[in-house]
């Protein structure tokens, strides 16, 4: 048996009323973001509690990475020390990473295989679905202790395809209704198809960048930042379009354009697409608060991320391969996905630049301004075209009022 | 280390290592893909977990001469003018030494790769493993295959220049 806590008693509801130092008021101008929100260290434990605590779904990997009975993974919500296993019943569940005895830290591995979990302090042993099985000198424990009560704590948590969400919130909507209707069709076609993938590994980094200024600047933006793109005469597609849901997430399609070997590089299978239909070539998912998930040309990149304070993120780059490839598409794959989209990848070095020096120029008085696309002051841009920065501003809005913000002129 | 090795040999080898760092820490992309063969030489970079965990991904992944070019291409090239600038010093102990015929070796050693970053102070960007295939070519060597096993589970910034 495991306990079943929604929510955390001990971190707090969420209120969603701001107590730190950033605007008391937002700007009346949709298109200005106050730069305090990306500096701000008291905001930062305020969104610990509205939303990585609070009523949102968080993306903490996929059933790929831990594919075997007894596999698992741990990974930080905020603060929260999460670990994800997959029972002999072949279950994924999500525990708090703490022992209910003391509450030490139970398991220590980043990932692993275990027939249970034991925790060294005092011996406590626990099963692969969370049971408590064993824990020496229980004779001599309290009165009212019973083994079946002390169960790991199980943090809510739902999948789609594979990605397993997670929330703490007491009021989160079902995950259905969160990701909407626009996000699946673009999801399911971003991750094969059916979510039926294999982990080929991964890319972890961190960036000294705000959550949000990572988030606001890792999804789909105008490519005149990549040079690559100039330099291999590779024009983007223009069939493509991108969508937003009032709660924060965007998702971006296009066809892929097949470049021309211009010979600037010595191996185009780099940018080769060995795929079968170029129409599903580019997809971008981005979901509040902060994952972005991407397949682009074969790569299959979900990149999970971590805030881990105010000024540092950490993101976790899982790349996987397709259960049904063969040899040799899995090969070209691992050779694409480790040179192009990551840390240290051709076209995406450059975003990685950019979350540090947006953060630092970030520090300074007054506003992130949006400009292409914006045809209104006062609304909020739910049409916008597939190369317009506005794209961002629902998420803003979103944010916004999680959080409490008033705008400028609001009762 | 292995008893077949010739002292003319281990000075190559010796040198090899020396211009990799010297290259890298110079920030010399041309003279860091000199130090490999000039046809079917590899390098990756990849962590110590993928590596562990046998999981194919790296960081760096240039299984062919045409890659480790292009490499230089990126930094040179495609990369310029849009990273923070960090220069880097690497320290390295050679480790094992292993003839593999042919003139070649097998060879691993420990690396230590200090960073600064323009304008600021130095800090340990990660340690590692070298895991070369060398060849002595007449008087020096060349790298067939170099493969650097970062130690960081979590890189602390993105990364430009090779280890």
């Amino acid at each position: 048996m495991t306990s079943q806590y929604i929510g955390n008693p001990a971190i707090g509801s969420p209120t969603g009323n701001y107590t730190g130092k950033a605007p008391a008021v937002w700007p009346a101008k949709v298109n200005q973001i106050p730069k305090e929100v990306f500096g701000d260290k008291s905001l930062f434990e305020d969104e610990l509690k509205n939303i990585f605590y609070g009523d949102c779904w968080h993306v903490v990997g996929h059933f790929a990475e831990i594919p075997n009975a007894g596999d698992f993974k741990t990974f930080d919500l905020g603060r929260v020390p999460l670990l994800i296993a997959r029972g002999k019943d072949n279950q994924v569940r999500v525990f708090y990473n703490t022992c209910t005895h003391r509450g030490n830290q139970l398991e220590v591995a980043t990932s692993g295989n275990r027939k249970e979990f034991e925790c060294p302090y005092h011996r406590w042993l626990f099963s692969l679905d969370g049971a408590l099985a064993a824990c020496p000198g229980s004779k001599e424990f309290a009165p009212d202790f019973k083994q079946e009560n002390f169960g790991l704590m199980e943090v809510k948590s739902a999948q789609f395809m594979g990605i397993i969400f997670v929330t703490m919130g007491k009021n989160t909507p079902p995950l259905t209704e969160w990701l909407g209707d626009v996000v699946p069709p673009t999801l399911s076609t971003l991750l094969g198809g059916d979510g039926r993938l294999k982990l080929l590994g991964y890319q972890k980094v961190r960036y000294d960048s705000n959550w949000k200024g990572y988030n606001d600047n890792d999804g789909y933006h105008a490519p005149m930042l990549h040079t690559a793109f100039r330099l291999l005469n590779w024009q983007g597609g223009t069939t493509g379009f991108q969508r937003m849901t009032k709660n924060g997430h965007v998702v971006f399609e296009a066809e892929l354009k097949a470049i021309q070997n211009n010979g600037f590089v010595n191996d185009p299978s780099l940018v080769e697409f060995k795929g079968s239909d170029p129409a599903k070539g580019s997809r971008i998912v981005q979901l509040f608060p902060a994952t972005v998930m991407v397949k682009h040309l074969d790569i299959i990149n979900l990149r999970f991320a971590m805030a881990r304070s105010h000024d540092v993120t950490e993101v976790h780059y899982a790349y996987f391969a397709h259960e049904d490839d063969d040899e040799a598409m899995v090969q070209h794959r691992i050779r694409q996905s480790s040179n192009l989209l990551g840390p240290c990848g051709m076209i995406s070095m450059e975003d990685a630049a950019i979350f540090q020096r947006i953060h630092i120029g970030n520090q300074t008085p007054g506003f992130a301004e949006f400009q292409k696309g914006v045809t209104s002051l006062s609304e909020v841009p739910m049409d916008v075209k597939q190369n317009d920065e506005t794209g961002n501003l629902p998420r803003w809005e979103h944010y916004r009022k999680v959080m409490g913000f008033k705008r400028e002129g609001e009762k | 280390m292995s008893q077949t090795i010739t002292a003319a040999h281990s000075a190559a080898i010796d040198a090899l290592h020396s211009a990799y760092l010297a290259a890298l820490d110079k920030g010399d992309m041309a003279a860091w893909a000199s130090t490999f063969a000039a046809d079917n030489a590899r390098y990756f970079c990849v962590s110590t977990e993928n590596d562990r965990r046998g999981l194919p991904l790296a960081l760096m992944y240039d299984d062919c001469r045409g890659r480790i070019d292009d490499r230089v291409s990126f930094v040179t090239k495609v990369w310029a003018g849009t990273y923070e600038p960090y220069r880097t010093r690497h320290f390295i102990q050679r480790l094992s030494c292993e003839a593999a015929g042919n003139n070649q070796y097998r060879v691993t050693s420990g690396f230590t790769i200090m960073m600064s970053a323009e304008g600021g102070t130095t800090a340990v960007l990660t340690s590692g493993e070298y895991r070369d295939l060398i060849e002595i070519q007449g008087d020096s060597a060349v790298f067939c295959e170099r493969r650097a096993v970062y130690d960081a589970d979590v890189l602390p910034r993105y990364i430009v220049f090779p280890f």
